[in-house]
């Protein structure tokens, strides 16, 4: 009896368990269907512009756009950049993506459709170039130029991409430094009694991109603390205390720049960073170069609730967004950060392959990053660049 | 505190060591050297936010830990319980933000969640008879991968505390106008309480003892050992789902693909905590015990300067002495 019981619980669990599942595959469908319609949209849109758009503005090229995919927020916006940017040069573009950042063979199949389609020129962010090198040969042998976009194609062989449209992660490093001290860094270290602390948080030592954001930084403080006539110096992370441009090492500076990352990315490792962070007294900013570092920021203040943009305050720099870092600007625990622009990502990689199309040259283009704080964070200009 | 032990009867008689038990009067020993050792290397450690911020860090280790004694207990292991609580914690994160579920029904859903991975290792270690190492890291693979494809590889936060919908987040802090209150320690402790009284004083809590200590004892004195088997791996998986509901409210945004690892810090809190590794012994207050001093390490190690990688091996070896205690232990018996 007590047998038929449990085996009748386990097998109502298992059900239970794969009805979770379809329910989850259920919204996962929704998704996909909106964004292949939105896609669609963009290429009807493009269409209905080449057809309408007999004035000689526009030579209604074909341009093919193969994206990682539409899972985050990011990509959409990219894809209202490429339909502006296409409307305005008179151009049909069909923008696609795999359902996920993993579905390589996915993305293999998009891309090869895209050159069976004889397009003017094709947008590339590759998931994995190894996998691509036959269809970017065959693109090159049929004289189809390609334009990377967001991470590009890395590694691809010479040549074969035209240019990139893509975040140069180092200077947004320094603008989150520029902004910031001009937003109150300056007046905190230029007031000091003794020397002060600039906390930087990194997710980790080994992504470029995350380097970059934390080098950007580093570096610029430093420049801006030197030209005041103080002194700098680095402790912590080796990688990052080797590659900066600081000189001293150590906790010597008037200003000491401290970069913490965890051995492990979790969650919890890196609110204890933070709270080592806010910890020391002398602290007065600190900068998570990435969501999860500046998730962690809002994790591990809360229960010491040192940061803010008062004058006692310590003050704290995120980058990207997320609802969490979105809510913190707002709430000004956060002084401001840094987002990358995915829009005008999609607007560059169309004008890049218009111009290679059409015989131009082109060349890189950093698509840029802004700045934004509780008091611009609405302005659309800035808004439609953020995701939850 | 080593010679404290070897005082033998005197120590061992004494009535509060016989219903502490000496294990557990060691480890308590080692939280208090601990926390007067920072305190004394680190003003800054000295702080109500630092107390605030152990207990904070410590609810979902401890939940997973108070579950994973069961399974220990029976001399078998669940290595499901850390990607199962970040799938637990993302899928009914999911439903709040996509289908605008109510978080008290998404709490229900994460438990329920919790257990339903529960009664997958009760139904493979059990009924199927594989063992408790393989059956529940094939489970935590599913979990990781089922976690991801739940939520579309996208990662989860929760509703943020200052919204209509994070009120779940106070749960365990509560902001009493400006001062905080670590209620989810008073939470914790009910839990440890009843889950104690369950195991050593009513009949399914004896019979799960009895599964690890003999096996084969139990099954000739009758005892329904597939079904006590099962019910101590149900357990771990409802204590997987709380642990979901304490990472939700503690952390921001839960990523697909995480989560493997945190169970091996449930695990070295247990067998710090005195549960033996062999079955057959184990108790609930001592897990938790045993969850504090790896928290109060992770905590305390970067006050007086050591980095992350410091605290994993001292970690390590705080864990090779606990061990080490254990055999010892048997090997008198």
């Amino acid at each position: 009896m007590k047998k038929k019981l449990v085996v009748a619980l386990l097998s109502l669990t298992l059900v239970g368990t794969l009805l979770m599942g379809c329910g989850g595959n259920g919204g996962d469908t929704t998704t996909d269907d909106t964004t292949t319609e939105t896609a669609d949209n963009g290429g009807d849109d493009g269409a209905a512009d080449a057809d309408t758009n007999d004035a000689p503005a526009g030579g209604g090229e074909n341009i093919q756009i193969v994206s990682k995919g539409f899972q985050h927020q990011f990509w959409q916006a990219v894809l209202q950049g490429a339909e502006e940017a296409a409307e305005e040069l008179g151009v049909t573009i069909n923008f696609v993506g795999p359902n996920s950042e993993s579905d390589i063979a996915d993305q293999v199949q998009m891309f090869q459709n895209a050159i069976n389609q004889h397009p003017a020129a094709i947008g590339l962010a590759a998931l994995d170039t190894e996998a691509l090198l036959d269809g970017i040969a065959q693109a090159q042998a049929e004289g189809i130029p390609i334009i990377g976009f967001d991470s590009g194609v890395p590694d691809a062989p010479a040549g074969s991409i035209l240019a990139n449209a893509s975040t140069d992660n180092y200077a947004a490093g320094q603008l989150a430094a520029n902004e910031g001290w001009n937003a109150g860094i300056r007046d905190r270290v230029v007031n000091a009694n003794g020397s002060v602390r600039i906390g930087v948080l990194s997710q980790d030592a080994t992504s470029e991109s995350i380097i970059n954001r934390g080098l950007g930084f580093i570096d610029q403080i430093a420049t801006l603390v030197e030209a005041e006539g103080l002194t700098v110096s680095i402790t912590g992370n080796t990688r990052y205390v080797n590659d900066s441009a600081v000189e001293e090492t150590g906790e010597g500076g008037d200003v000491i720049i401290e970069v913490l990352v965890p051995s492990q990315v979790t969650n919890e490792l890196s609110a204890i960073d933070m709270q080592t962070l806010l910890n020391k007294e002398d602290t007065i900013v600190i900068y998570g170069s990435n969501q999860h570092s500046g998730e962690a920021m809002v994790t591990g203040n809360a229960t010491i609730q040192r940061l803010g943009v008062g004058a006692d305050d310590v003050l704290g720099i995120a980058f990207d967004s997320g609802a969490t870092i979105k809510q913190a600007i707002r709430d000004q625990l956060f002084m401001g950060a840094v987002t990358q622009a995915p829009v005008a990502m999609g607007q560059a990689v169309v004008q890049l392959a218009v111009a290679a199309a059409r015989g131009e040259t082109v060349s890189d283009v950093d698509t840029g990053a802004q700045w934004y704080t509780a008091d611009t964070i609405d302005n659309p200009e800035i808004y439609q660049n953020l995701y939850d | 505190m080593g010679a404290g032990v070897k005082k033998g009867n005197a120590f061992t008689n004494n009535p509060i060591v016989k219903t502490v038990g000496t294990q557990k009067i060691v480890v308590i020993g080692v939280i208090i050297f601990l926390a007067i050792f920072f305190s004394w290397m680190s003003p800054a450690f000295r702080q109500y936010s630092t107390v605030v911020s152990i207990f904070d860090f410590s609810y979902y280790v401890s939940l997973m830990a108070i579950g994973v004694t069961f399974p220990l207990i029976t001399g078998g292991v669940d290595l499901s319980i850390g990607t199962g609580m970040v799938a637990a914690g993302l899928f009914a994160g999911n439903l709040v933000n996509q289908q605008n579920l109510p978080v008290g029904l998404a709490l229900l859903v994460c438990i329920l969640f919790g257990v339903a991975l529960g009664c997958l290792n009760a139904f493979s270690v059990a009924k199927l008879n594989l063992p408790p190492f393989i059956a529940t890291l094939s489970s935590m693979m599913i979990a990781r991968g089922l976690g991801s494809i739940l939520v579309g590889g996208m990662s989860v936060t929760w509703p943020a505390g200052a919204t209509e919908q994070g009120w779940f987040r106070s749960i365990f802090r509560l902001d009493a106008n400006g001062t905080l209150i670590p209620v989810g320690f008073i939470l914790i402790l009910a839990l440890v309480i009843v889950m104690s009284v369950f195991l050593n004083h009513s009949r399914p809590g004896r019979y799960i003892i009895s599964v690890g200590s003999n096996k084969e004892a139990a099954r000739l004195s009758g005892i329904h050992v597939a079904k006590w088997h099962a019910l101590a791996y149900i357990i771990s998986g409802f204590f997987t789902g709380l642990a979901g509901v304490a990472y939700a409210a503690t952390f921001q945004g839960i990523v697909p693909g995480t989560g493997a690892g945190l169970e091996l810090d449930a695990i070295a809190g247990v067998i710090i905590g005195g549960t033996s590794m062999k079955g057959g012994y184990g108790t609930i207050g001592g897990t938790l015990l045993g969850v504090f001093v790896m928290s109060l390490l992770k905590t305390g190690l970067p006050f007086i300067g050591l980095q992350a990688n410091w605290q994993q091996i001292i970690t390590g070896i705080v864990l090779i002495i606990a061990v080490f205690i254990d055999v010892t232990r048997n090997a008198k018996k």
